[in-house]
């Protein structure tokens, strides 16, 4: 498997609470991964050691052939150099619960600034970068549109060409949905499923178990900071092996494992339009190697 | 009031304005400098800078200004080191408004919510290009009342360096208590001119606090 993400051994404490205590999985190239679990399961922490937006105090991670962090044979950490990291989370697209979008600056200029002062890129290279990232989303028509400006929906969709402006390999979503009145969670999950049609490497913390069953590849289940079961999403949601598996599906759907024609994300009305732009192309074309992970 | 002691008044004090604006805008300078590397200290993770800082405002902002222009004209050449009255002043009005906005500037860098930093680190952005472009900005507008409340008291307090002997407005007012024996009509202008200097102040503060607003 052409792994573009390994984890190995992850280990994550707070003082003496132990939030990861050994997580391994790969992630392969155009593979799109859901992480469910309860909440305080570790999931989110999980996915910010990735790009180090938390330091792991044990275990090693690799993304794209780099080592972001690894522990030495005396126990003591040893993490990427400053500048490393800076290129490692070039290749990092993440998008947060809470959009955390720049509110000084318009949606373009969201979309810019990281691309011009990271990668050097021309104003008008990075002004037609961001136009089409924004029709791509469905926001076209918002490029002048301050944040505050926006509704939740629209202000998630604009950190995902946020993130995508830096043309990562891989992209984060943590709980993207979460923060956003559920009739506006859908424009949301569109926009990461045609991201995940056009060949893009996703990790997903989320809750939505339909856009996991519908999107991902593969499921992990984690519970007090171990992967407790993992398999092909389908498999994974329909027919739980382990009892907390079924437990927690049975707590978050109020019923039993999905049926197979559950599915199915929607756009909500308004902003259906989504531009026709394919800026993954060139992905999607390299990489149709997904599937569910069996070793 | 006689209206014409009040004219003759005018161009005698008014001679003191460019050392009242020079004082003040220097010491706002290097005071805003100072501040802003005392903010930095003040948030950074090494404690001896965070305990520089600590210090420094405990330190400036705990003893009185004219002691510290007395300090800066009277003992700083006991120690070797003769400053003019000007640059004693610009001294001690620095120190003094370093310590005072220390605290503005942290406030208005921690009044960006920690979720940007994030974005910005996880987009690859350098701690200083976030500070320039996603914290100053933000923080300008948070900022920018109380910085305009400590720059209108130092305006007003460079009055105080009449005492060492700065030829500024108040210096120059006193001049005519003691040339001319009159009080009230010099007293009026020199509390109009600074009136006058200190909504200026307020003006160019509303001025760049609205064009730092929020679009919403």
């Amino acid at each position: 498997m052409d792994a573009l993400v390994t984890v190995s051994g992850l280990h994550k404490s707070y003082g003496d609470l132990e939030v990861l205590k050994g997580i391994d999985f790969e992630v392969a190239r155009g593979e799109v991964v859901a992480i469910i679990g309860p909440s305080g399961s570790g999931k989110t922490t999980m996915l910010r050691c990735i790009n180090l937006l938390e330091q792991p105090t044990g275990g090693r991670i690799v993304v794209d052939g780099r080592v972001v962090c690894e522990q030495a044979d005396d126990g003591s950490m040893r993490f990427a150099e400053k500048g490393e990291v800076r290129e490692i989370r070039e290749e990092i697209g993440m998008v947060f619960q809470r959009f955390n979008l720049f509110p000084h600056m318009t949606a373009l200029a969201n979309i810019t600034e990281a691309p011009r002062a990271v990668k050097g890129m021309s104003k008008s290279d990075a002004r037609d970068l961001a136009v089409e990232l924004l029709d791509s989303v469905g926001l076209a028509n918002k490029a002048d549109a301050y944040p505050l400006q926006l509704s939740g929906g629209q202000q998630q969709r604009v950190a995902i060409a946020r993130a995508l402006a830096m043309k990562p390999a891989l992209m984060l979503f943590d709980e993207v949905t979460s923060a956003v009145d559920p009739e506006l969670a859908g424009e949301i999950l569109l926009v990461m499923k045609r991201l995940a049609q056009q060949g893009m490497t996703m990790l997903v913390v989320t809750h939505e178990m339909s856009f996991a069953a519908d999107v991902a590849d593969r499921v992990l289940f984690i519970d007090h900071g171990v992967i407790v079961e993992q398999g092909p999403a389908r498999d994974l949601l329909t027919d739980p092996q382990n009892p907390r598996t079924r437990a927690f599906l049975h707590a978050v759907l109020d019923r039993a494992p999905m049926t197979e024609d559950d599915d199915s994300i929607t756009a909500s009305g308004e902003d259906a339009g989504f531009g026709s732009t394919d800026l993954f192309s060139e992905q999607a074309a390299v990489e149709p190697e997904s599937g569910p992970d069996d070793g | 009031m006689d209206w014409d002691i009040v004219w003759e008044s005018v161009p005698l004090i008014w001679k003191g304005a460019g050392a009242t604006v020079t004082m003040f805008a220097w010491a706002l300078v290097i005071g805003t400098v100072g501040a802003f590397a005392l903010s930095l200290m003040r948030l950074s993770a090494a404690k001896p800078l965070q305990w520089f800082a600590i210090g420094f405002g405990w330190l400036f902002r705990g003893i009185p200004l004219l002691i510290l222009l007395f300090f800066a004209f009277f003992a700083l050449p006991e120690l070797g080191i003769l400053l003019s009255p000007f640059l004693a002043a610009v001294l001690g009005f620095s120190l003094w408004t370093a310590a005072y906005q220390a605290e503005v500037i942290r406030s208005g860098i921690i009044s960006v919510p920690p979720g940007q930093a994030e974005a910005a680190e996880a987009l690859g952005m350098t701690r200083a290009h976030y500070m320039r472009r996603i914290v100053i900005p933000q923080g300008v507008r948070i900022m920018m009342p109380p910085y305009t409340g400590n720059a209108i008291t130092l305006l007003k307090q460079t009055s105080l360096a009449t005492l060492v002997t700065v030829p500024e407005m108040a210096l120059l007012t006193q001049r005519i208590f003691s040339n001319n024996f009159q009080f009230i009509e010099p007293i009026f202008v020199l509390g109009v001119i600074y009136l006058g200097m200190t909504t200026v102040l307020l003006i160019i503060s509303a001025g760049v606090e609205h064009a730092f607003r929020l679009k919403v």
